[in-house]
């Protein structure tokens, strides 16, 4: 077979790059074995989520015949060429023998659905062996088994059976989630896309018998359209390559780990002072730091994290500006802001008295113009704005925490529109804090749209704040070692 | 050319090495230590070139946490030395016994260790010691080696890290602690597979230069 052809990379195709997993997020064609018409099935949801992308996408299955007005293929060996990814959707003991099918047929990639392999024991661990025979016998990759499988919003390409905010994602945007966890990826990209989040990508590793974090991890990492990328890891296929890849594609763009499972197991053997001090998780902590990896410890400051380093400028140190209409929000972000618990430090910017004087000019006369800075309830949607522009020219300012809230009567809905006229205009990060009763994620979600990084509470807030400063840290750190 | 470690691991009688086998391996690597002398079960106690007051230890691989069993006397003066050893002798009988200069610490001590995490590899790690360091539970740690640079880095993840910039009148180097850290953290690598912990504890300032005044090194049974 002249393969040439097919290598000639066309426009589109170089968006996904020249690597050969770009296959697997941009395929000719695709088949889900195991497609059925039973309502409830994951073969039946995969395939009716696939039917959205533009690409043909066949249904195999031994007995049915049509399937959503689709002609279904009996057997893998009658597919047609150019299918690129194979999700195989039927359980463990049926998967290897389709997984061994796909294989010999010569389709690059094998989604393994179906959980039943080693996590459930020793008889998991054999089924597991076979379809590691597989890949070395044909070539084929295999993404699981026990996969959720790819969500590629610019591809429409979508093999995630549970609800995971899939419309709320379909935007699409820089980031490449990376997951070992199906349930906490889609949960808390669910949650995350509430109040808007964009994502280039979602891999679920599954138990990785073949492809691992590392291979997605040097993709994204070259990925031009990927300017964020997030994992959640229980356990690393290798874990010194892996700080030395998220190493040198961190001097690239933002790499936020949440690793879970802590043994302890280590840590009770310990004769030693160090041992006993370590209990592994230590460890963890100071060689991500030593790697420029930065770490996160649940789903949401997962979440957070990465719209922030995937949205906003980076400061260029770390005093923050504090503007908002409820002087307590204020008071409360300065408390958060100048916690001396978290390891990077943040301060209260010290306004100019040039800044006080020009915020002096159109705030009430009520109002303070030092950090923070209190609008009172008199706040208009305006004078919010105007107060953006002057906090963030002032050179003592790193960093803006902006409280948005809809009860004072000055402000509207056109207050979306001010903030990002000014977060378009500064290359310093300007984080809302949105509370807007039960309307929140959606206001939120038309910050996000807007270009502006928002969240419901000032916790989060100086969290996302400190996100950053932390990146900056770690470019610093990177700039002077070669 | 083998490491100065791994000559070190070539003299070693066996897979116990202990404090002074240790104190010989950190001089190698230009780790300061307090003189010392080791005095076997028999030897007469003929103390040369030391200034008193001394500190007497039970020395021995054997004995991991020898404050605990009474196997450390601090601050003994030159008349109550042959005492002092004869007393360790009849609590721990035929153990070696190690007599040091008692050495004055400026500001607080330090931990330095090393071990092998199961995930990442070998790793250093520094951080509030004494004996107390298990409290504070202010320690960093690194993937070793560590450069210098990054090893500097670590201090600043510590709570105890306005010591080194002037907290009362203190004047700890920083600069000189990351360079020993670095040394540590080459040290433990250049053992090689032996490796299992590594813990020194105390590290002072000492007139001016930062000292172990306690080690003690773990190593895997199989040399």
């Amino acid at each position: 077979m002249d393969r040439s052809a097919s290598r000639m990379p066309t426009r589109s195709d170089s968006d996904w790059g020249e690597w050969p997993l770009a296959k697997l997020f941009r395929p000719r064609a695709i088949a889900v074995v195991g497609a059925t018409s039973k309502p409830g099935k994951v073969g039946r949801i995969v395939f009716d989520l696939l039917r959205r992308t533009e690409r043909p996408v066949y249904p195999v299955h031994p007995t049915q015949k049509t399937l959503l007005g689709h002609d279904v293929i009996p057997r893998v060996e009658d597919l047609p060429e150019g299918v690129d990814v194979a999700v195989i959707t039927v359980n463990a003991g049926q998967a290897v023998q389709a997984a061994a099918d796909c294989g010999h047929k010569g389709i690059p990639f094998i989604i393994v659905v179906a959980g039943g392999f080693s996590e459930v024991g020793a008889e998991g661990r054999i089924l597991e062996d076979k379809l590691r025979a597989v890949v070395a016998t044909t070539g084929s990759r295999i993404l699981g088994p026990n996969s959720l499988g790819i969500f590629v919003p610019r591809e429409r390409i979508d093999t995630i059976f549970v609800e995971h905010g899939d419309r709320a994602l379909a935007g699409g945007g820089g980031v490449a989630f990376i997951t070992q966890s199906g349930s906490v990826g889609t949960e808390g990209l669910g949650v995350a896309s509430n109040i808007g989040f964009g994502l280039r990508a979602f891999v679920g590793l599954g138990n990785k018998v073949d492809l691992n974090e590392l291979d997605f991890l040097r993709y994204f990492g070259d990925d031009d359209r990927t300017n964020c990328i997030m994992l959640y890891m229980e356990n690393f296929s290798d874990g010194r390559a892996f700080l030395e890849i998220a190493g040198q594609v961190s001097r690239k763009k933002p790499v936020v780990v949440l690793k879970a499972g802590r043994t302890a197991a280590g840590a009770a053997a310990a004769s030693s002072h160090t041992g006993r001090l370590a209990g592994s998780d230590r460890v963890v902590s100071g060689a991500f730091r030593q790697f420029c990896i930065q770490r996160v410890f649940d789903e949401e400051q997962l979440c957070d994290a990465a719209r922030v380093l995937a949205g906003a400028p980076l400061p260029r140190g770390p005093r923050v500006a504090v503007i908002s209409s409820g002087g307590g929000y204020g008071v409360m972000a300065a408390d958060y802001i100048e916690s001396r618990r978290q390891r990077t430090r943040l301060q209260m910017a010290h306004l100019s008295p040039d800044t006080e004087a020009k915020l002096r000019a159109i705030v009430p006369g009520f109002a303070s113009v030092a950090n923070p800075v209190d609008l009172t309830a008199s706040a208009t949607d305006e004078m919010t704005g105007d107060t953006l522009r002057i906090v963030t020219a002032d050179d003592g300012v790193d960093a803006v925490i902006c409280v948005a809230l809809f009860a004072p009567p000055g402000i509207s809905d056109a207050l979306v529109a001010h903030t990002a006229a000014v977060a378009a205009d500064v290359d310093k990060p300007i984080v809302v804090v949105g509370q807007f009763g039960p309307f929140t994620d959606g206001l939120l979600r038309r910050f996000y749209d807007n270009g502006v990084i928002g969240y419901p509470c000032v916790a989060r807030a100086v969290r996302a704040v400190r996100t950053l400063v932390e990146r900056a840290e770690f470019v610093h750190t990177m700039e002077g070692t070669p | 050319m083998r490491s100065a470690a791994q000559k070190w691991l070539h003299g070693l009688s066996n897979t116990k090495p202990d404090e002074l086998d240790v104190k010989e391996l950190l001089s190698c690597y230009d780790i300061a230590t307090p003189a010392g002398l080791r005095l076997g079960p028999n030897d007469s106690v003929a103390i040369r070139n030391m200034q008193p007051p001394y500190v007497v230890k039970v020395c021995s691989g054997d004995i991991l946490h020898k404050t605990d069993q009474g196997g450390v006397r601090l601050n003994v003066q030159p008349d109550r030395l042959e005492n002092t050893i004869t007393e360790m002798r009849a609590k721990f009988p035929g153990v070696s016994v190690l007599v040091e200069e008692h050495v004055h610490v400026s500001g607080s001590e330090l931990i330095v260790g090393g071990l092998v995490d199961q995930e990442f590899g070998t790793a250093v790690m520094v951080g509030a010691g004494g004996i107390l360091t298990e409290l504070y539970q202010d320690v960093t740690f690194r993937l070793a080696p560590c450069s210098a640079e990054e090893a500097r880095r670590m201090l600043s993840d510590l709570q105890i890290a306005p010591l080194f910039s002037g907290y009362r009148g203190l004047n700890l180097d920083a600069d000189l602690l990351a360079k020993t850290v670095a040394a540590i953290s080459r040290m433990v690598i250049d053992l090689g597979d032996v490796f299992s912990q590594l813990d020194i504890n105390p590290l002072g300032w000492v007139n001016n230069k930062w000292m172990a005044l306690d080690a003690k090194l773990v190593l895997n049974s199989k040399v």
